[in-house]
């Protein structure tokens, strides 16, 4: 089982009082992967998150970091790095200060110590910054700074809580990248915490999406785009049109149901657990298509310009409404009718719940 | 800042100095007063001397008290700063139920009226037969300056980002590494106007230190009030300008080395 797991929730669940914020989950990470814990608030992903850290204790269950059980371990015999949403630098230590404290606590030779921290502050592209004060630093700065702290005592594993959070809008993107490209150059293992499903997507080779203390799917990013396990993990990666359906008919992976909205029988690749009666078609914006003459007939409510990108808020003759996202060659505007279709081919029937 | 009316700024300036002149002036009145040649204090003096300075060094008993004032003041600072920053730290990891109890008792001090605590220690020491002994002094000024380094302290604590103790102890820290590294650099402000106010407090204590001090230890405020009493000569004024004196300095100096934290600059 434990083949070369990096890290590895083995049936971990925490309780405070009697809310269960993770429920027994049992996650295995793999060395050098990026894997982000992505959900709501509440979800239980810091929770999960702090667990690995060591600040809080798991009620049942097991926590190995490698081969050996870190369970009742606390933090600070972890060799975990973490990087908190509020960075929480040392205010009374300047940079070089705050990027020494691991390798200090770890009674480092000074040499060693100055020539790793020098690394460590080449790393996040912040040379010869050493001497600044907290305070003198952009937010963007602290940021790469309590990354640098957290990577230069060479920790197991990696762990973030939302690191973006703290940051402006253009900023993000640019140290998702920066995330990325590091990632990509010290290659070691991270867990990632955020509720921003573009972040995740960008950043992980692995997305676990959690609800109420459960993951509810687990895998790459495509994969979960192109097939989420349940209408809940469609409405949070990416944009999506849920469609009420009738399921007739399973068969091994496929289903045959009545979607009213599109006024059709469809067939389409059905998630794990669906079963006869009422379900959801997932239909994503980007694949319904406008045509000269076939189709549904539609009238746009709402026309949103996206830049590359239009979407359309349609209302169909069958009664039903759904977005549509693409590139058009026309202009459409509020109140244009047009014909309505969708490419059968990225249809995905879900359960309900 | 809204810009009121150049009518209304004259105004306002002069109403905030006239509360500042009410304020400071009963104050600094005292220091001409200390400079009067005659024997009864008059404002303004009719004739300025440096007699009644003379007088003070030269009696060795008024020496002897500001003396005994000064030690009593930094003994049960030192006292009231170690134990009110641990207790500070206590009450913090406290669960809430606990630290509300425990920090109504140990600002108990600060509330009750003075004069039954002075009582209740004085029928203490006598019991304990320490009445009039620098010991009982310094014990009963440390526990009415402890609730002030508690609150001073307290302040600097809730400032305290507690995810700085669990980055330190991600990193590696003990719990001892992480109290003198990250927690005491970060209270030092705190401490620094607990101590300065908790020195003030004890120096210029009348009450407790009149009932505990004997002969042999009386304190400056307290020889200060049997003289006011007995014969009301310009020397009162001359120590109550040394004590001005003290509390100045120290507060200049808090004030620097309080500046110099970089803990206080956020």
């Amino acid at each position: 089982m434990t083949r070369g797991t990096a890290l590895l929730f083995d049936r971990t669940s925490k309780r405070f009082g009697d809310v269960d914020a993770v429920l027994p989950t049992t996650l295995p990470v793999e060395p050098g992967e990026f894997l982000t814990l992505l959900g709501p608030s509440g979800s239980g992903k810091t929770t999960l998150l702090n667990l690995a850290a060591g600040y809080l204790d798991p009620t049942e269950g097991r926590l190995l970091i490698g081969e050996r059980d870190v369970t009742h371990v606390p933090a600070r015999h972890r060799n975990v790095g973490m990087v908190f949403q509020n960075f929480a630098l040392f205010p009374h230590m300047n940079v070089a200060t705050n990027i020494a404290y691991g390798l200090k606590v770890r009674r480092r030779p000074s040499d060693e110590i100055a020539r790793r921290v020098a690394e460590a502050l080449a790393l996040v592209q912040l040379d010869g910054l050493g001497e600044r004060q907290i305070q003198q630093l952009s937010g963007g700065q602290q940021q790469r700074v309590a990354l640098a702290r957290a990577l230069v005592i060479e920790p197991d594993v990696l762990l973030m809580d939302e690191p973006l959070g703290a940051l402006d809008r253009q900023l993000r993107k640019a140290v998702q990248l920066e995330l990325r490209r590091l990632h990509e150059q010290h290659g070691r293992t991270t867990i990632y915490v955020t509720h921003d499903q573009e972040e995740a997507l960008v950043l992980s080779d692995r997305v676990a999406v959690m609800r109420n203390g459960r993951i509810e799917q687990i895998g790459s990013s495509t994969e979960l785009y192109a097939h989420p396990a349940n209408a809940f993990v469609a409405g949070f990666i990416g944009e999506s049109n849920l469609l009420a359906a009738t399921v007739l008919r399973v068969d091994k992976n496929e289903a045959q149901a009545d979607v009213a909205a599109l006024g059709a029988t469809i067939t389409a690749p059905a998630a794990p657990g669906l079963a006869i009666g009422p379900a959801l078609l997932l239909l994503r914006p980007e694949h319904v298509v406008l045509s000269e003459r076939d189709g549904i007939e539609a009238e746009v409510e709402q026309s949103v310009y996206l830049g590359e990108l239009v979407a359309l808020h349609l209302r169909l003759k069958t009664g039903g409404q759904i977005w549509l996202r693409r590139q058009l060659n026309q202009r459409v505007i509020r109140g244009d009718r047009v014909h309505v279709g969708w490419m059968n081919e990225y249809l995905r029937l879900l359960p309900e719940t | 800042m809204t810009r009121l009316p150049f009518a209304l700024r004259c105004l306002s300036y002069a109403a905030g100095n006239l509360v500042l002149a009410f304020l400071i002036l009963p104050i600094l009145a005292v220091v001409p007063a200390s400079f009067n040649r005659s024997s009864f204090i008059r404002l303004p003096p009719e004739r300025y001397a440096m007699r009644w300075y003379e007088s003070f060094v030269n009696d060795s008993e008024w020496v002897t008290t500001l003396v005994t004032s000064l030690k009593v003041g930094v003994l049960a600072t030192i006292v009231a700063v170690i134990i009110g920053t641990m207790a500070a730290i206590g009450l913090q990891a406290m669960q809430r139920r606990w630290r509300i109890l425990m920090s109504a008792l140990l600002l108990a001090p600060l509330i009750v009226p003075v004069i039954v605590t002075a009582v209740a220690i004085y029928r203490t020491a006598i019991e304990f037969k320490l009445s009039g002994t620098l010991g009982a002094l310094v014990a009963s000024q440390a526990l009415l300056a402890l609730p002030i380094v508690v609150i001073n302290v307290g302040i600097s604590l809730r400032a305290l980002d507690p995810s700085w103790l669990r980055a330190a102890a991600g990193l590696g820290a003990g719990p001892l590494r992480i109290f003198f590294t990250v927690t005491l650099p970060n209270i030092v402000p705190g401490m620094i106007g607990g101590t300065a106010f908790a020195f003030l407090s004890s120096f210029d204590e009348v009450i407790v230190a009149s009932f505990i001090s004997g002969l042999q230890n009386k304190t400056l405020p307290v020889k200060m009030w049997e003289a006011m009493r007995l014969e009301f000569t310009p020397i009162v004024a001359v120590a109550s300008v040394f004590m001005i004196l003290v509390a100045v300095t120290l507060f200049v100096t808090a004030r620097l080395s309080g500046t110099k934290q970089p803990g206080e600059a956020r």
